[in-house]
């Protein structure tokens, strides 16, 4: 049984393992970088050892110093988190090798998810739908172009070594496709010296919907439902619904069962999230595994009544789930924003700093997931998310209308953040008819919205700046003329 | 009476206290509108009130003579003061370098400064860029605010500068 775990992370999710392992009576133990001697972790968990410099590398990314705190500490078991080491099967396999138990997969199925290739091969065994395209790598623009034609144009040309747009060109002709292929194969040698080009079908206006996985050691395996991630900007996530508006229960049932099919393929344990593409004519293809606890998980968690980190450690701890599918049941609808530091209009530009102050919103059916304090920095060397802001209601839109107000509630001093463009999106009519798409912002000209509506929010409140500009420059003249620091003293003056 | 500005609207304001009712109770003027206005507690950073029976918060964040920051029941909003005050307010601080605000760029993120695209004594286009800063792995240009001619370069480029930090004068 697990009795001690290190939570191998850092800001709010090494927070959220935390408070679960309290509620379980779990002790806990905490790492920290220099950059994060302040962080509420620290404070938070049972034992806390520092583990290096600020830079991820030298601290969170340190197998070997975080084995070293493992095994000084006495920790049985450990949690990655997400990102930093969560999808690393080395880390997975040194912490196998040294009697730790990883809360998450075996590092041989880390591996073959984490291999976009192998990964792809095994769905397909499985009768997993994966977007259409060439079955492995292809020769030569001759072979390219003969997998395009089967499939249909526009494609894509990727390079397996690529990511973040690099690599990548969409091509609609025979043409394009020999020039594409160029470019991709020498981008591809210049960046990491090598190349290898796959084919895939190219979808439009299509929505990114994932599932839930949850399997235990015995080979039960069931779904937790999906969750809807399409609002997006530079494909990384910014808003989440759950359930998704496109998808009923027939289809959850139906997507429900592939699901389970990908989790068993893989030989996946634990809890893991399975991605699709919804193409627009309603068709699913999946995408990936993310072999780990995802960011937006706690709408799952409103929407399902379980506790998934408590879940993991009841996996870790080779327990059969308590339930089967059929116990389970969907209640209501969850929202989740993702409080980041950022500056919409400057490309969504990082903001870092100091926040004197913070509100954090509250009230029933609200629940934000944070780091942040009154007094925290925002550090620039890790991930812009601050604060993951959660809620919950009977009906989509009484879900949509709370979060709205836990909006307007949230107030984060000292950097720029995405709370304003989260406004408008959540009061636009695309969204509340649930017309999502992977390009939302671009295609319902988002920013522009953004611009207007704060100048509308400013016009509303320009009564009330005015007034408190009035007093204040009363008082500041009495300060000077009076050199008197007494506000009280100042309003006995007034008259 | 004080003409107050706000920027982000482009519109202006004349305002001012015109009774002082006791019990922390005014009555104040905007422009032709009367307003009632009971202040709950106020201190130099802030204040918090009630106007025309509704509650508002506002803090007050960096301020200069002319130039109000303040955030409104969480909505950040700059105000331009005119007033006669002014005078008497640089004579009281001792006078200070006349205008500065006006000339400094200042960076609006943290970041690396990576590289300088002028020089001293260049002249500058409103939008032109002057250096590029890097936050988080990302680029982000710092442009001139206003036309001009670039004096005292702050910035050195591998060097770090933080929110608000000039990077140079234009004059």
């Amino acid at each position: 049984m697990i009795e001690k775990v290190l939570i191998a992370n850092r800001g709010e999710i090494a927070l959220r393992v935390i408070r679960t392992c309290k509620a379980l009576g779990i002790k806990t133990v905490a790492v920290y970088s220099d950059e994060d001697t302040n962080s509420m972790h620290v404070k938070q968990a049972t034992e806390a050892y520092h583990i290096g410099e600020a830079a991820p590398a030298k601290s969170y990314l340190n197998q070997e110093k975080i084995l070293d705190v493992m095994l000084s500490s006495g920790a049985d078991a450990v949690h990655p988190g997400y990102g930093f080491l969560s999808e690393n099967d080395d880390f997975a396999r040194l912490c196998e090798k040294n009697k730790i138990t990883f809360i998450g997969p075996s590092a041989d199925s880390m591996n073959l998810c984490g291999d976009k290739m192998e990964c792809k091969a095994a769905m397909l065994k499985a009768e997993v739908p994966t977007v259409p395209g060439s079955p492995g790598l292809v020769k030569d623009a001759e072979d390219a172009a003969k997998v395009a034609n089967d499939i249909g144009y526009p494609v894509m040309l990727k390079s397996v070594y690529g990511g973040g747009g690099r690599g990548i060109r969409i091509v609609t002709n025979d043409k394009e496709l020999h020039d594409g292929f160029e470019t991709v194969t020498s981008e591809s040698i210049a960046a990491v010296g090598k190349s290898a080009i796959i084919v895939e079908k190219f979808l439009e206006k299509t929505r990114h919907i994932e599932y839930q996985m949850c399997r235990d050691h015995h080979g039960n395996s069931v779904h937790l439902f999906e969750r809807e991630c399409s609002i997006q900007r530079r494909n990384q996530k910014l808003i989440e619904q759950t359930p998704s508006p496109v998808v009923d229960d027939a289809k959850r049932e139906e997507i429900g069962e592939i699901v389970v099919r990908a989790a068993e393929a893989v030989d996946y344990t634990n809890l893991g999230t399975a991605e699709f593409l919804r193409a627009d004519n309603g068709e699913f293809y999946f995408i990936e595994i993310n072999a780990r606890l995802q960011v937006e998980h706690p709408i799952s968690e409103m929407v399902s009544g379980l506790d998934f980190v408590k879940l993991q450690i009841d996996i870790a701890n080779g327990e059969p789930l308590p339930f089967k599918q059929k116990d389970l049941k969907m209640n209501g609808y969850a929202i989740e924003c993702r409080i980041n530091a950022e500056d919409t209009f400057l490309d969504f530009a990082p903001s870092t700093g100091p926040v004197p102050d913070v509100t954090i919103p509250s009230g029933p059916n609200v629940r934000c997931d944070t780091y942040l304090y009154p007094g925290c920095t925002v550090s620039p060397f890790y991930d812009s998310l601050m604060a993951k802001l959660c809620t919950w209601g009977p009906t989509f839109d009484e879900s949509r209308t709370r979060m709205l107000t836990a909006l307007n509630d949230m107030y984060v001093e000292g950097v720029e953040t995405s709370i304003p463009l989260y406004k408008t999106i959540l009061n636009s009519e695309e969204y509340k008819k649930g017309e999502l798409s992977t390009d939302f912002l671009k295609r319902y000209g988002m920013i522009d919205k953004l611009t207007e509506d704060l100048k509308q929010e400013k016009e509303n409140k320009t009564d009330a700046a005015l007034a408190a500009a009035i007093i204040h420059s009363e008082y500041f003249k009495s300060q000077v003329q009076n050199n008197s620091n007494n506000s009280a003293n100042w309003k006995n003056k007034l008259d | 009476m004080t003409n107050f500005k706000i920027q982000e609207i482009e519109k202006s304001f004349d305002g001012k206290i015109i009774e002082n009712l006791g019990d922390n109770d005014y009555i104040i003027k905007i422009n032709d509108n009367e307003h009632k206005l009971k202040i709950i507690s106020m201190n130099s950073r802030g204040i918090e009130f009630i106007l025309n029976q509704q509650y508002h918060k506002a803090k007050y964040l960096e301020q200069s003579t002319n130039e109000m920051n303040i955030v409104i029941d969480n909505v950040p909003m700059i105000i331009n003061l005119h007033t006669h005050y002014d005078k008497v307010v640089y004579k009281n601080s001792g006078g200070s370098s006349s205008g500065g605000a006006q000339i400094a760029l200042k960076s609006q993120i943290p970041g690396k400064v990576v590289s300088i695209s002028v020089e001293h004594g260049d002249s500058v286009k409103k939008g032109d860029v002057v250096c590029t800063l890097e936050s988080m792995k990302m680029q982000v240009a710092v442009k001139a605010h206003k036309d001009g001619v670039i004096r005292n370069i702050k910035a050195k480029e591998g060097a770090s500068v933080a929110k608000g930090d000039i990077i140079s004068d234009i004059e």
